[in-house]
């Protein structure tokens, strides 16, 4: 157990100091691969859900029978994976983007109201480096003018408005995190093909995304397809 | 004019009409109806609100008036609550008044109606009621929009303990409704075919994010609620207030249980209110509180302490003189000044409380284990001498201060360490000698225990040893021993001795301790058993008459080990007893003690020795036993080297335990039970010295089993096998005294006459000579089997046969022709020879000639055998005799019984027979009759020939040969 935790907060720091090394320098690395690296083991860390949903679980006391159930992501909340499948890599990172962008605001009210959410103020910190990796990455896809600046390039998918007494809040917390954990799995997912070869990359136009996607990718519809740099897969 | 006539006139009538009115009211009760009800809901508070007014009031009238509330859920006639409020109203005043409903608010429709009666003394009874107002209806449940299901209170904050209704609505006339609290089913009570109320009693605090309760329908949808139960809010413990410096006052307090639950309710309060500045502040910390002193010499306060949450509020007061509550502040500037080996000086600052003001201070010295306290009072600074301190020590020394007028609390300590200055060792070392005296020296081991380190006062460095010959005082020597030795040895003459050993650190020597040895082996004395008790080992010994200075007791702490480890302690002249323990002391071990005493020349003479036990134990193995002297009835048993003195205790005898097969004991046995629950026969033996003992009174032709083991106070040796002895036969040893001699006597005489016999033998019966020497040898070397095997006679073909008659001297020859025998006379004794057929002459030809040495010895010796040639194809007169099958009838016949059962060509020996002919027989006879040897005729010996020898030297030509190899056809003679 005690293994655990030390692996655990090594792990931690290493991601953490991984994080913070772009978002502190403010210069982009130049390499694709190591670059793409660094969101897929940034997103692997982020769906992972001892993080927050587990925690979040045990504080408001939602680990008992008959709520559990009432722990499921809401669908509309995050875009879909298929969703995320069918977008180019433009639009994947400024949907990407401007969803953390909205995470980070729904914990900052979490870390108001659950101070005892201990990790919390070091997974938005870790949000905040991966938004600046996806900044990077804009950069090396394509323009660095309509690149997305990091949490205020693109507006904040609306989220429901939250509910005016403790139970549904509590519970809108768990769909929340249960949503963002899952929503960082297929993020992971869709970066883990981003590294293979370019016939096996499945490829939708974003239009299609969004008639079938989810509920919050319309404030992204904008996002138009950069060309990539020659050495890219595009 | 007459219009203002008429103007005054009616206003005179109106008057008059309403100060009759006026009259009438007050006379009789006035029907005040309670106008303009409303009711609301506050939904946080679970309260319904009630406002109205009473209109029939006149101008600045005040009525004392009760008004009659009564409240009904669900319908009218369904009355859960009727209350009087009374109250003081006003002209145009609107009455406000809350009900808290146990049951949240939203969950039923509920009514209510007012009515009001004056309640004024100057109003007779009987008074009476208004009418009622009419039903004022409150429904939530309209407003709640389109859920299926759900549950009330909100957010509702109570207090650990106290006690909560749940109801849920449900939509749906079939819907069954279940309500968990912490995933633990709810009993509910159903209060409406769509209402339910669950009572909660005594709710716990589970968590600060408040508690779960979740309701569900048949149909899967639900919601809940949360119950944010918080901490009851305690009263502050243990409030004081205090002052430093009389500018302000520091005010303390247990806060208890923090109530506060996050985003619902924050911690509970504090606010500190004076009562006689009539000052409040509100404290920002939740355990303490600072308040400024008044300049205006207030000296007494009296404080409320008063905390408060959403739902509670508690206070608690203290009164106080400012000047009986003053705690100084911490000493500061704590300095140590003149710092010797034994004292020091302590020296500190306190911060002023007042010009006249006196303080009270504690010193305390941590040191060597131990803490001094000391007390002084100052006035602003302090000092304070620290004496008899040790040298080369590491102290702390810590200082507080109280107000010495009224003392209220000390100071918080401020303490610092030091260390006192080295200095030479103190004391003496306690020496002590053993002295070991060979032919021509003494060997003197001197031994010394280390300073302690308050006599040592700084690392010791070095022991002196100064050996002064007090018979040459010139001479002195001078040994310088390293610490940390504790002893050294000396290789002294005869002389005596003084010796001084001193302990030597980096400031100086010790004082000198002295002991003088002599070349006086000293006395012997006897060695006494010493008494242990629980303490140790208890000693006394008689006062010495003369002077003594001491006496010294001396041991070893391991008796068994080399070196022992020698302990010794020395007591004053006066005592003469003492207790010696020691950790080292273990069970069994036998401890020797010699008790000295020094005379005032400080030469030790011994005076006593004891020995003893700290605990004896059994014996721990048992002796050898030699058993002798067996007899029928008796045997010896002794133990002659079983030693004592390494036993785990004093042996005080031992026990010998004998079994019979009878089992009867011998007098003197008695019946014992040993640990393997078999039954024996003990004997005691009273005396350890006693290490042999007579078993009697045995039977013969018995068998016994006997063992021998000590005891000791404790017990007894080890339970060992029991060696077995058999009592020999009574009359055996008569036996054995008269067969010896007899059989001694038949081998004396056996030998005499075997040696008679080899005489006789020798005189009589010579030997045959050597076969070994005998040419037949060559014959069987012949022979295709290598090995040698019975000579077989009709292996031979005789070409020849001559038969010697002596006395005549004639001889026939067979010289290969066919001439009949018939034509010689034959003579006795005869020599048969025969004659090789072969032409081989060299080797040994397959011929045997039989020589009768006996009967003619001289013809044996006239080597006459080899010397008649015999041709090959000379006629045998003896063909019966010679022929190999007749021949070897013969042998056989007579050879059987000395062949006996060795098998032929296995056998490793040859037999060579001599054969003696009848001595008077004609041709005849010698023709038929086969040569069976005649009665008279005998075989003189036998012989035994190794194979190894069976083959004779070819050169041989012994005279008592009787063999000749002759080659066939060649004479030879």
């Amino acid at each position: 157990m005690r293994a655990q935790l030390t692996q655990r907060m090594l792990l931690s720091l290493v991601l953490g100091l991984l994080f913070l090394s772009t978002a502190a320098t403010g210069s982009c690395s130049g390499k694709y691969q190591g670059l793409l690296e660094q969101l897929r083991s940034q997103a692997d860390y982020m769906q992972d859900t001892s993080r927050l949903l587990d925690p979040y679980i045990h504080i408001q006391g939602l680990d008992t029978s008959g709520l559990k159930e009432h722990c499921k992501e809401r669908p509309g909340v995050f875009p879909s994976e298929d969703a995320l499948w069918r977008l180019s890599r433009w639009d994947f990172l400024q949907i990407l983007n401007a969803t953390l962008g909205q995470v980070l605001h729904r914990l900052t009210t979490f870390q108001q109201d659950l101070p005892q959410l201990k990790d919390l103020g070091m997974v938005m910190l870790y949000i905040r480096g991966f938004q600046s990796n996806i900044h990077c990455m804009c950069q090396l896809l394509g323009s660095s003018s309509e690149a997305a600046k990091p949490t205020q390039a693109s507006p904040a998918p609306p989220l429901p408005t939250l509910a005016s007494d403790a139970f549904q809040r509590k519970l809108e917390g768990c769909r929340f995190l249960s949503g963002y954990h899952h929503f960082m799995h297929s993020v992971a997912q869709v970066l883990r093909e981003w590294g293979k070869s370019p016939r096996r990359i499945r490829r939708h136009s974003p239009r299609q995304a969004l008639q079938k996607g989810a509920h919050g990718t319309h404030l992204f519809s904008r996002g138009r397809r950069l060309a990539p740099s020659g050495q890219l897969p595009w | 004019m007459a219009v203002f006539a008429v103007f005054q006139t009616t206003f005179l009538l109106a008057l008059l009409s309403w100060r009759t009115y006026q009259s009438e009211a007050l006379s009789e009760p006035l029907p005040l109806t309670p106008e303009s009800l409303k009711v609301s809901i506050n939904s946080t508070q679970q309260c319904l609100h009630l406002q109205w007014s009473v209109h029939s009031l006149a101008y600045h009238q005040e009525l004392k008036m009760v008004f009659q509330i009564e409240i009904s859920r669900f319908n009218t006639s369904n009355v859960i609550w009727v209350e009087n409020y009374s109250t003081t109203v006003k002209w145009k005043q609107v009455l406000h008044w809350n009900w808290e409903s146990e049951l949240p608010l939203e969950c039923a429709t509920h009514f209510v109606r007012i009515r009001s009666m004056v309640d004024n003394a100057r109003i007779p009874e009987p008074r009476s009621w208004s009418s009622w107002s009419s039903w004022e209806e409150v429904d939530e449940r309209n407003s709640l929009g389109h859920g299926a299901l759900f549950v009330f209170p909100k957010d509702k904050l109570v207090e650990e303990g106290s006690s909560v209704t749940i109801c849920s609505i449900s939509r749906s006339y079939q819907n069954n409704v279940s309500c968990l609290l912490e995933g633990v089913q709810m009993r509910g009570e159903q209060l409406d075919p769509n209402v339910s109320a669950f009572h909660l009693n005594n709710v716990p605090f589970i968590r600060e994010t408040g508690t779960n309760i979740f309701c569900t329908t048949g149909r899967g949808d639900g919601t809940g609620t949360v119950l944010f139960v918080s901490k009851v809010l305690e009263e502050p413990r243990d409030f004081s207030c205090e002052t430093p410096d009389f500018k302000t006052l520091h005010c303390t307090w247990d806060p208890g249980s923090d109530t506060g639950l996050p985003k619902r309710q924050p911690s509970q309060s504090y606010t500190l209110f004076e009562s006689f500045s009539g000052k409040k502040i509100l404290c920002e910390h939740k355990n303490w509180c600072n308040w400024q002193v008044a300049q205006d010499s207030q000296e007494m306060y009296n404080f409320t302490l008063t905390t408060e949450n959403y739902l509670r509020k508690r206070g608690v007061n203290i009164l106080f003189n400012l000047t009986h509550r003053v705690r100084p502040m911490t000493p500061f500037n704590v300095v140590f000044k003149n710092i010797s080996d034994t004292n020091a000086t302590m020296t500190w600052q306190v911060h002023s409380i007042g010009n006249y003001s006196t303080l009270f201070c504690q010193i305390e010295l941590h040191g060597e284990g131990k803490v001094i306290q000391h007390n002084v009072s100052i006035k602003v600074n302090g000092n304070y001498l620290l004496s008899e301190l040790e040298p080369d020590t590491q102290y702390m020394a810590q200082v507080r201060c109280g107000d010495a007028n009224h003392f209220w609390k000390w100071s918080e300590w401020i303490g610092k360490n030091f260390s006192t200055l080295e200095a030479a060792p103190s004391e003496a070392p306690d020496v002590w000698r053993n002295v070991k005296s060979e032919p021509g020296y003494q060997t003197v081991t001197l031994f010394w225990k280390p300073l302690s380190k308050s006599h040592a006062n700084e690392k010791i460095l070095f022991y002196n040893v100064v050996i002064e010959n007090l018979d040459e005082p010139s001479k002195l020597q001078l040994h310088s021993i390293p610490a940390p030795a504790n002893g050294t040895k000396l290789t002294l003459d005869q002389c005596s001795y003084q010796i001084h050993v001193t302990a030597n650190n980096s400031v100086g020597t010790s004082p000198a301790s002295v002991i003088v040895v002599s070349g006086d082996t000293g006395n012997k004395v006897e060695e006494e058993r010493v008494n242990v008790t629980e303490d140790g080992f208890s000693m006394s010994w008689k006062p010495q008459p003369g002077d003594v200075t001491g006496y010294v007791v001396e041991w070893c702490d391991h008796p068994r080990d080399l070196p022992c480890d020698l302990q010794w302690e020395k007591l004053g002249p006066n005592t003469t007893s003492t207790v010696i323990s020691s950790d080292a002391f273990i069970p069994g071990v036998r401890y020797n003690f010699r008790i000295y005493g020094i005379s005032t020349k400080r030469i030790a003479y011994l005076l006593e020795q004891k020995t003893g036990y700290s605990q004896e134990l059994a014996p721990s193995d048992n002796p050898q036993v030699v058993m002798s002297n067996l007899t029928s009835h008796s045997f010896t048993l002794s133990w002659k080297d079983y030693s004592t003195e390494s036993q785990p205790g004093f042996i005080r005898g031992y026990h010998v335990y004998l079994k019979s097969k009878e089992g009867e004991c011998h007098p003197g046995f008695e019946k014992a039970i040993l640990p393997d629950d078999s039954v024996s026969c003990k004997y005691k033996i009273y005396n350890p010295e006693q290490k042999t003992f007579v078993v009697e009174n045995l039977q013969p032709e018995s068998f016994y089993e006997f063992f021998v083991t000590p005891y000791t106070s404790v017990g007894e040796g080890p339970l060992d096998a029991f060696t077995k002895v058999t009592t020999p036969d009574e009359h055996s040893h008569l036996l054995i005294r008269i067969i010896l001699p007899t059989v001694f006597c038949v081998l004396l005489i056996m030998i005499i006459c075997y040696l008679n016999s080899q005489w006789m033998k020798e005189k009589c019966y010579p030997d045959i000579p050597d076969p070994y020497k005998s040419s037949v040898l060559s014959l069987i070397k012949s022979k295709e089997n290598p090995r040698l095997t019975i000579m077989s006679v009709k292996d031979c073909i005789p070409d020849a046969i001559e038969v010697i008659n002596k006395p005549e001297g004639s001889k026939i020859q067979f010289l290969g022709s066919r001439n009949s025998l018939t034509d010689t006379e034959i003579t006795q004794p005869a020599y048969l020879y025969l004659l090789p057929t072969e032409k081989n002459s060299s080797g040994p030809g397959p011929c045997i000639c039989f020589e009768n040495f006996t009967y003619n010895q001289a013809a044996s010796n006239s080597g006459c055998c080899g010397h008649v040639p015999v041709p090959p194809e000379a006629p045998s007169q003896l063909g019966l005799l010679t022929s190999p099958e007749n021949l070897l009838k013969v042998l056989e016949n007579n050879y059987m019984n000395s062949l006996g059962e060795i098998p032929a060509g296995e056998t490793t020996l040859n037999y060579v027979s001599q054969l003696v002919l009848p001595l008077s027989r004609d041709k005849d006879s010698l023709q038929t009759d086969p040569p069976v040897p005649a009665l008279c005729s005998e075989y003189k010996m036998q012989m035994a020939i190794p194979l190894g020898l069976a083959s004779p030297p070819p050169n041989e030509k012994s005279s008592v040969s009787s063999v000749t190899l002759l080659d066939q056809g060649e004479p030879h003679h």
